[in-house]
């Protein structure tokens, strides 16, 4: 390629022809700045007559009058023309003197600020006077669909100035005030019309509807017509029985959350607020295919509602919402020797990540959580015995691979495992999406059948009850117990994306359902499946958080099963997650939804242990520098280790949970941070034989009914002894998980490590691997080696 | 050109100024298409575009030609529309799913990384690739819009062609 090439495809490039509606739609709108442009050029010369003009004006409409009475020739208005003239009378006596004094200010005003009006000042004045059509009428004709007129009819205009048909100068502020009012309909409009434009273009919102749409909507009123703009629902109080009843019955708009009270819904034919463009931002974003084929008039709302749809050649993984993190950073054990954190099971992280590098191009930095991918992994770790001690940690120190003269110390947990038959009983109510984003064969497919494949790991007496949400309303499935499970699948193959936009308070519904049918000592938990618009009818995501929060006191978890892309809303999935006690997963194949909800099933549903936090106090003597992989967004303060309050990651039955610390041992060439010159190196603590420890390890739990947390403790030490073969091999493979995430995140701590070193050292760890899991992992590195990104 | 009618759209003649809008929407259109290679973008762009030019019609001195006049305005638009999308869409690849709607699908993807290459060369110098290969200006008309001399679009021109022609720029199109 050469320049040649991209002369020549910069000339082929043939721009398509524009769009006639949005030819229309320009025009209409760049005519309505024209007439507002030029309006308030008129405005200043108002403005301009007024403070310097007062006694003369007095004379022109005077005149004014006098022209238009005679033409109507109407008997009733020969008397004020008479007094009229009288007036004309006065009042030249007035502006004789007026004009005089004023007429140099006003041509020096005209010269310097109306240049680009070719009217000047006076003749502005006068148009009206002349009887002529105010431009803001002229347009009107050519532009399309007519916009709210200022329309006042001809004698009323009169009135004011014919009641005041006094003394001249009184009349003028009359008539002023005439002209201001017609001049506020036409702002109030434009500005409407500004505002909504506004609005589209801030909040990335994709639809707005302003009056002028309203008005060619065939609904009652406007809280109807709202309930065109995607995630806006309107409730009712009383179900209408006749369509014309309906529009009195509206109680309250629900915008994505943000609700507009009663209160301005009074008189809803007077204009309501706008929806709040920014609360509804994002969720509302290219979620919504309508139902049935819309209006003429309201089909550019659609088309632009659909665009995101429609362009999918390249998956727009834009959308898709990370929290930003920093990775962890090298940290002097002389100045904190402590570090806490809490565990993560989630495993969203390595799905998306995966998701990304299947379709050949790196994944976001931030959705890359190092954590989340060593924890996808089923490693080895010897299992606690019984539930009253639900874990016990396994440490390993071996060499790493990417520093030399540094360590990485694993630190591996695997929960208990609750044996099937001992498994409590499980009441789940599942909180499906089956909003228009859902219909793509990633989404409310596998949402469905991968509910089909949790039914196969229930129990008979179990019960799954069914909520949707953004469609038809409500509960399409009472508790109903497994083992009529073709009720269940009948049920879940009945849902469809799409339906109206009368959405359902989804969310309160699911928690209502769990709390009716509530298993005291079983498992209540709510699974959320949704591609990320949580438009559940609860405002913003603290309020949603607190919600969540709230219930889970009263014992009722939630989990989020995430899918598709484009707009999926991770952080928000993690929080909701983390403060429901439960796990995120993000489910992109069939054969993800089988690990996380068959063979994980346990893991996903039973917790055996709450609020599981991890604090590590390095030894100063052995230990100059550490480094924690991943959990940033996991970190805890020192202080929170020992507070209750603090919640922190769950664990479920048979789960593993895996830290790793990268640390310098004292007296290594390679140390990150230089010493410093200045402030002494703390001197190891004489004889206390902690000289054979790294550090300490301390993890408290709550036991799943229980608010006091538990302690265990275990020193790391130097050399750990006999570490089992299959350990040894799971720690090189959690080593190479690790090195893969880091390197995705841009691999500033990993310095001459590649994706070849990754793979070699996967290969030999890879084990039994009886699902594949492992060999999948190779193949994600191969891909990642060849990606490049966009 | 129509300079009567241009003088009577400045004078408030709406019915003028809408022919007027009539006889550039396509130009306006059409180059804000190539500026951001989206339709819908696009057309937002157009819009704005003719907005503005409602407002600062007045302004126009005659002492250019009208297009070359109008090119200026459309890129004024364009450049604030991109702000504007940054502004609230800052977490990354703003462009990306501009880039995705031309015709043919590999010439999409390989225009766009040309335009966000061009983008990325300096100010101004994609509007200077669009106004003088697009647009098929020369250096002088497009010196004219873009309010700079003869001479600069020159350098411009063959700063463009030096780079363009470099490895490193091949390489980073990826579509070969």
């Amino acid at each position: 390629m050469n320049e040649k090439s991209i002369e020549a495809s910069l000339k082929r490039m043939i721009a398509p022809a524009p769009d006639p509606e949005a030819r229309l739609r320009a025009k209409r709108a760049a005519l309505e700045e024209f007439a507002r442009v030029h309006a308030a050029n008129q405005d200043a010369a108002q403005e301009n007559e007024k403070t310097s003009e007062a006694p003369a004006k007095g004379l022109w409409s005077a005149l004014r009058l006098f022209r238009d009475d005679s033409s109507h020739g109407s008997t009733s208005m020969a008397w004020f023309v008479r007094r009229n003239l009288f007036a004309g009378v006065a009042g030249v006596c007035v502006v004789g003197l007026g004009i005089a004094m004023v007429w140099p200010m006003l041509s020096n005003y005209g010269d310097s600020s109306l240049l680009g009006d070719p009217q000047p000042p006076m003749t502005a004045g006068l148009e009206p006077a002349a009887g002529d059509n105010p431009p803001v009428r002229a347009f009107s004709n050519t532009a399309g669909p007519t916009p709210p007129q200022p329309a006042l009819p001809e004698p009323q205009q009169e009135l004011p100035v014919a009641s005041a048909a006094k003394p001249a100068p009184a009349a003028s502020p009359a008539q002023e005030e005439d002209k201001q009012l017609n001049e506020m309909v036409v702002q109030g409009y434009r500005q409407r019309l500004e505002a909504s434009i506004q609005a589209k273009r801030e909040a990335g919102v994709v639809d707005s509807i302003n009056a002028e749409d309203v008005a060619q909507f065939p609904e009652q009123n406007i809280a109807e017509s709202l309930q065109r703009v995607p995630a806006v629902e309107i409730s009712r109080t009383v179900q209408s029985t006749t369509p014309a009843d309906a529009s009195g019955d509206v109680s309250e708009v629900i915008v994505t959350g943000s609700r507009i009270s009663r209160a301005a819904m009074q008189a809803p034919h007077k204009g309501v607020a706008a929806p709040n463009p920014r609360s509804a931002g994002r969720v509302a974003a290219n979620v919504y295919t309508p139902p049935a084929p819309p209006p003429t008039a309201t089909r550019e709302l659609y088309q632009r509602a659909a665009i995101p749809e429609l362009s999918v050649g390249v998956p727009d993984e834009g959308r898709d919402k990370f929290q930003q993190f920093d990775v962890n950073p090298v940290r002097q054990v002389a100045d904190e020797p402590v570090s806490t954190f809490s565990a993560d099971v989630d495993t969203a992280s390595y799905s998306f990540v995966r998701r990304q590098l299947n379709v050949g191009r790196l994944p976001q930095k931030d959705s890359v959580r190092v954590e989340e991918m060593i924890n996808y992994f089923d490693y080895a770790w010897p299992a606690a015995n019984s539930a009253k001690t639900p874990f016990k940690p396994t440490v390993v120190v071996s060499e790493s691979p990417w520093g030399k003269g540094r360590k990485l110390v694993h630190i591996g947990i695997r929960g208990y495992e609750i044996p099937r038959d001992d498994a409590p009983g499980a009441n789940l109510v599942l909180l499906l999406d089956v909003s228009g984003s859902m219909d793509s064969p990633d989404k409310l497919p596998l949402a469905v059948q991968s509910m089909e494949l949790l039914l196969s790991s229930l129990k008979p007496t179990d019960t799954v009850g069914i909520v949707v949400y953004a469609g038809a309303a409500g509960t399409v499935l009472e508790p109903t117990p497994v083992k009529d499970k073709q009720k269940i699948i009948a049920a879940l193959r009945e849902l469809r994306p799409g339906g109206s936009t009368a959405g359902a308070q989804g969310i309160e519904r699911a928690y209502q359902l769990a709390e009716s049918h509530f298993r005291k000592g079983g498992v209540n938990r709510i699974l959320l499946a949704t591609d990320g618009d949580f438009n559940v009818g609860i405002a913003g995501t603290n309020e949603l958080k607190g919600f969540v929060e709230r219930k889970r006191e009263k014992g009722i978890f939630l989990s989020v099963l995430g899918f598709g892309q484009g707009n999926y809303r991770d952080e928000l999935a993690q929080a909701l997650a983390q403060n429901g006690n439960g796990v995120a997963a993000y489910i992109d194949t069939l054969g993800e939804a089988q690990k996380v909800l068959v063979q994980e099933a346990g893991a996903s549903l039973f917790t055996i242990a709450k609020d599981v936090k991890l604090q590590v106090e390095f030894n100063p003597a052995t230990v100059a520098e550490y480094r924690l992989v991943g959990y940033e967004t996991r970190a805890l303060k020192r202080e929170d280790f020992n507070n209750d309050a603090v919640d922190a990651g769950d664990v479920g039955s048979g789960h593993t949970v895996t830290a790793i610390y990268e640390i310098t041992p004292v007296g290594s060439a390679t140390r990150m941070v230089d010493k410093s010159r200045y402030a002494k190196e703390p001197q190891p603590p004489a004889g206390t034989g902690t000289a054979s420890e790294y550090g300490f390890l301390k993890i408290r739990y709550k036991l799943p009914d229980s608010d006091t947390s538990q302690l265990i403790e275990q020193p790391i030490v130097i050399a750990p002894r006999d570490v089992p073969q299959n350990v040894q091999r799971d720690v090189q493979f959690s080593t190479a998980v690790a090195g893969f995430g880091q390197l995705l995140r841009g691999g500033t701590f990993t310095g001459p490590l590649s994706y070849e070193d990754i793979i070699k050292q996967a290969q030999t760890a890879k084990g039994d691997d009886p699902f594949g899991y492992r060999t999948e992992f190779v193949q994600l590195v191969r891909k990642a080696k060849v990606a490049r990104e966009m | 050109m129509d300079e009567a009618l241009i003088r009577r759209a400045q004078g408030g003649d709406a019915a003028s100024f809408a022919e007027l809008l009539d006889l550039h929407y396509d130009t306006i259109y059409r180059f804000a298409w190539k500026w951001c290679g989206h339709a819908a973008n696009a057309e937002d762009i157009a819009q704005q575009a003719c907005m503005k030019l409602a407002t600062s019609l007045s302004q126009y001195r005659f002492q250019a030609a009208f297009t070359s006049w109008l090119y200026r305005l459309v890129i004024s638009c364009a450049q604030d529309w991109q702000r504007s999308q940054q502004r609230h869409d800052h977490d990354e690849l703003p462009d990306e799913e501009a880039m995705t709607e031309f015709p043919r699908h590999e010439d999409g993807i390989y225009l766009a990384q040309v335009l966000a290459t061009l983008a990325k060369l300096g100010e101004g110098m994609k509007e200077t690739a669009l106004l003088v290969h697009a647009e098929g200006m020369s250096h002088a008309e497009a010196g004219a819009v873009l309010g700079v001399s003869e001479s600069t679009i020159s350098w411009r021109v063959h700063t463009i062609r030096k780079h363009m022609g470099r490895p490193e720029a091949r390489a980073s199109l990826a579509y070969e």
